[in-house]
């Protein structure tokens, strides 16, 4: 969003008609502001009332310049239909974590929506995203399936059939509908795909691709995956060689990791890393991401060299889950009390954080691990 | 879209540094942000990212 969306000129009409805020979900400044909007989805983007400090309207994931026109279109509409209010009731309740009433609310908006109403594929995409939250993996796949046709042609349709598609990959193998409803969404994202006419990001497409490898990986077919990684991995490389800033390549990076990693070819990953470590030299990001990949490389010095550069840069929850890699990494190499040092010292790191930015769950998953080591 | 959900996982669809913006955006404080909202008389909009 911020290196693709957020610098379009054909946004600045809308300048004025908002107060704009961004929020860094790692930075402890924020910790007050994420215990009223809690956060679990990223990017997320919320319209708020002011004089009552309650969400109008939240959507979760990314968007394009087209569709962020639409919501903000949306969020300032005075025509307020059931639907609308529906709508409005169910995304508050998102935004407050109470996702099965989220997803309610969703459907009732769903069921009253009038012919033509413009925020139908937000309603799917928000039911879709309550359903996955709370695991229910077979109504979302059904819903999906049941509303993609009336989506079809369209980024949320796109994203309906993405989301139905991995909802369906994880039901248990002996379910009696899991071959057919995979079959069914597996077709409706590939279409979704290759329909060249659908305003979607780039990182749109990769989650795209990244359903359809899940979806393979689902049916047991190895070789099948490994083709639509490849595939993935090409369009990446596309995009991020198409990229007009180091920014906008460098997005591509997280997403091209994940698809070398399917495809068992790491040390792809490290030119494209190494450069972005270059660009950005204040970035956590790059050397942490080299240590995992020199980590799967069984590459452990130069994995430590590049945990231990990650965390002079790190801040904020994500600081854990490098220490936590580094303590993985002297797992592997077989130094089992430094690591568990490394461990205590994530769990030091973690409780000092405020509670809007750690939950105890995962203070708690962090001393089993150390306990396990 | 469905990555985007998983907590603490390399997948990252937020770029690496602040690009130059058309919007006004208020950085990380809240407090400021709702109550020039209010004085405006605008709603407020939030983008929440991470930079990972």
């Amino acid at each position: 969003m911020r290196a693709f969306v957020f610098t379009d000129k054909a946004l600045e009409r809308y300048a004025g008609r908002f107060v704009w805020l961004s929020v860094d979900t790692e930075n402890s400044k924020n910790a007050d502001f994420l215990k009223k909007y809690p956060i679990n989805v990223w990017p997320t983007m919320l319209v708020v009332d002011p004089a009552k400090e309650r969400v109008t309207l939240r959507y979760a994931g990314g968007a394009t310049v087209g569709q962020l026109s639409k919501l903000l279109d949306q969020a300032q509409s005075k025509t307020k239909s059931p639907a609308d209010d529906a709508l409005a009731h169910a995304d508050r309740l998102a935004n407050e974590g109470k996702n099965p009433d989220a997803a309610k609310e969703y459907e009732r908006a769903l069921s009253a929506a009038p012919k033509g109403w413009k925020p139908l594929g937000r309603a799917a995409e928000g039911l879709m995203m309550a359903l996955t939250m709370t695991n229910a993996s077979e109504p979302c796949a059904t819903r999906a399936e049941e509303l993609y046709p009336r989506l079809r042609g369209t980024l949320s349709g796109a994203n309906v059939a993405a989301y139905g598609l991995s909802c369906a990959a994880d039901l248990p193998a002996e379910h009696t509908q899991r071959a057919a409803l995979l079959a069914s969404l597996e077709k409706a994202t590939r279409a979704s795909l290759d329909d060249k006419t659908i305003d979607m990001s780039g990182d749109d497409r990769s989650g795209l691709y990244e359903s359809l490898v899940s979806a393979r990986k689902a049916a047991k077919d190895e070789e099948g995956a490994k083709t639509v990684a490849e595939q993935w991995a090409a369009f990446l490389e596309g995009e991020a060689k198409r990229a007009k800033t180091a920014e906008q390549r460098a997005v591509y990076d997280s997403h091209r990791i994940t698809a070398y990693l399917d495809l068992g070819t790491p040390e792809k990953a490290l030119p494209m890393l190494e450069q972005s470590e270059r660009d950005f030299p204040t970035d956590y990001n790059p050397p942490a991401r080299l240590g995992l990949i020199y980590r799967t490389m069984k590459k452990y010095d130069e994995a430590l060299a590049a945990y231990d550069r990650a965390l002079k840069l790190a801040y904020g929850p994500r600081k854990i889950g490098i220490l936590r890699g580094r303590a993985d990494t002297l797992l592997a190499k077989g130094d089992k009390e430094a690591a568990k040092e490394t461990m205590r010292d994530a769990i030091a790191y973690a409780k000092s954080l405020p509670s809007g930015q750690v939950s105890e769950r995962m203070i708690g998953a962090l001393e089993k691990r150390l306990q396990t080591m | 879209m469905r990555k985007t959900i998983l907590i603490l996982t390399l997948l990252s669809l937020a770029p690496l540094a602040r690009a130059k913006e058309v919007l006004p955006f208020i950085d990380n404080d809240y407090a400021t942000a709702v109550a020039r909202a209010k004085t405006k008389h605008v709603p407020l909009f939030v983008d929440a990212w991470a930079p990972w």
